[in-house]
């Protein structure tokens, strides 16, 4: 089958019809977004208390924080880069990431409080609050992020709209573990793990709905 | 993977490539209008002997070029300068296919029928331009047979041989199908099995046949 000679005709014509923003534009809208999305959950953690020492020592603070930091960092550039392909990661190595990034946290804070003795039960904490905020503080750059990409994902909304809820969840993991002291595995899990696969799930809803490109 | 240039005939005459398509893209994403026109050039051909191989209908494969490169278009800002354009073009084709299919339940499961091949991705016919007689009629049974094993291949062994054939690795083509790299190997595999094992059968009963007639006894 030759191509009819007015198609091409056609295509520019109706292209030509409907702006779209060019690559500067969208990276200084996906910029400005997702950077509100993150002031949001900086002052929603500063009215919350901010950092809390309580009884851990500083050094313990800082360590499971810097190594927070890093494993998070690294799941985080995983999730929300393509890796120079228009196609995206591939969806396995998307799902790894949340996952070994969630397990090396928990692994991490686990095995640096243990060192310090701080990972005894506490009933009284299972993690309920934590679990409010880290979906409080994922929820904003999430938001942002949908928001910055929205009608710009024609392959995988949803994959997409996971992988930006999962990193917004593991940001969130870095900030709740700044206020939060407790190191009892099941709270971990709950306030802290949990809510990463929360936001997944709602950036997975509300990707389907806000990054695909509606036929013309 | 080193990119194969694929040259296909532009408007001006000058032969442009996959590479020259991936960088007016960018060009594009960064703002300059003309160069959509080179990746119209290099990608519309392609997506036509694609589509051709999934769609029936000619205007329903020019109702999805045309939204293809409208969703292109759409998509422009979140282009990744120095990424490739026909793979992404390819997966945004196949998508529209399938819900397009769904809505028009009417899709074909694979046509080797058709006389032309001017839509094929590399614009090159299957069989030789000036063949003999004789090589006509073998082509021509050979397509027959070939369009025959093609149609007891499952869908998802059609698709990635489909893509295969267009030049796109492993990755790209488990990408587009939703699968694995793994999982593409395996399929193309099959399908050349299946595709070897009838041609041969149908090939055999003919030569079982022949010494049976030179020696009766």
């Amino acid at each position: 089958m030759s191509l009819p000679p007015d198609l091409k005709a056609r295509v520019l014509a109706s292209v030509g019809s409907v702006p779209a923003p060019t690559r500067a534009e969208t990276m200084r809208a996906r910029a400005w977004l997702f950077g509100c999305g993150i002031v949001g959950a900086l002052i929603v953690f500063f009215l919350e208390g901010g950092l809390r020492i309580t009884a851990r020592p500083p050094s313990l603070v800082a360590l499971t924080s810097l190594g927070s930091a890093i494993i998070v960092g690294i799941g985080i550039w995983l999730l929300v880069t393509r890796g120079g392909s228009m196609l995206g990661r591939p969806r396995a190595v998307l799902v790894s990431a949340a996952v070994l990034a969630a397990a090396g946290f928990v692994a991490w804070k686990y095995a640096i409080s243990s060192f310090y003795g701080l990972t005894a039960s506490w009933p009284e904490r299972p993690g309920f609050r934590c679990l409010g905020l880290s979906v409080a503080f994922g929820a904003l750059p999430l938001a942002g992020a949908l928001l910055s990409w929205r009608r710009a994902a024609p392959l995988t909304p949803l994959a997409t709209g996971a992988a930006f809820g999962a990193g917004a969840g593991l940001g969130s993991v870095v900030l709740v573990d700044l206020w939060c002291p407790v190191a009892y595995l099941p709270h971990l899990l709950l306030g802290h793990v949990l809510p990463i696969g929360l936001l997944a799930g709602l950036g997975a809803i509300l990707g389907s709905r806000l990054l695909r490109i509606r036929r013309g | 993977l080193a990119k194969k240039e694929e040259p296909a005939a532009g408007d001006a005459g000058r032969a442009v490539t996959t590479t020259d398509a991936d960088r007016a893209m960018a060009r594009y994403a960064g703002g300059d209008a003309k160069a959509f026109e080179i990746v119209y050039d290099v990608v519309a051909p392609r997506l036509a002997g694609y589509l051709r191989k999934r769609v029936r209908e000619a205007t329903r494969i020019e109702d999805l070029i045309q939204q293809t490169f409208m969703q292109m278009h759409s998509a422009r800002g979140s282009f990744i300068p120095g990424a490739a354009v026909l793979p992404w073009a390819y997966a945004i084709a196949r998508h529209l296919s399938i819900d397009s299919g769904r809505k028009a339940r009417r899709e074909i499961p694979y046509d080797l029928s058709d006389d032309g091949d001017a839509g094929s991705p590399q614009g090159r016919p299957l069989v030789s331009s000036a063949p003999s007689g004789e090589d006509m009629v073998q082509a021509r049974e050979t397509g027959k047979h070939l369009a025959a094993a093609m149609a007891t291949l499952s869908a998802e062994q059609r698709a990635a041989l489909d893509l295969r054939t267009q030049d796109l690795s492993g990755a790209k083509i488990a990408f587009v199908l939703g699968t694995t790299s793994v999982g593409v190997r395996l399929r193309i595999h099959r399908a050349l099995m299946t595709l070897r094992r009838a041609l041969t059968e149908r090939r055999a009963p003919s030569a079982s046949i022949a010494p049976a007639n030179e020696n009766p006894k």
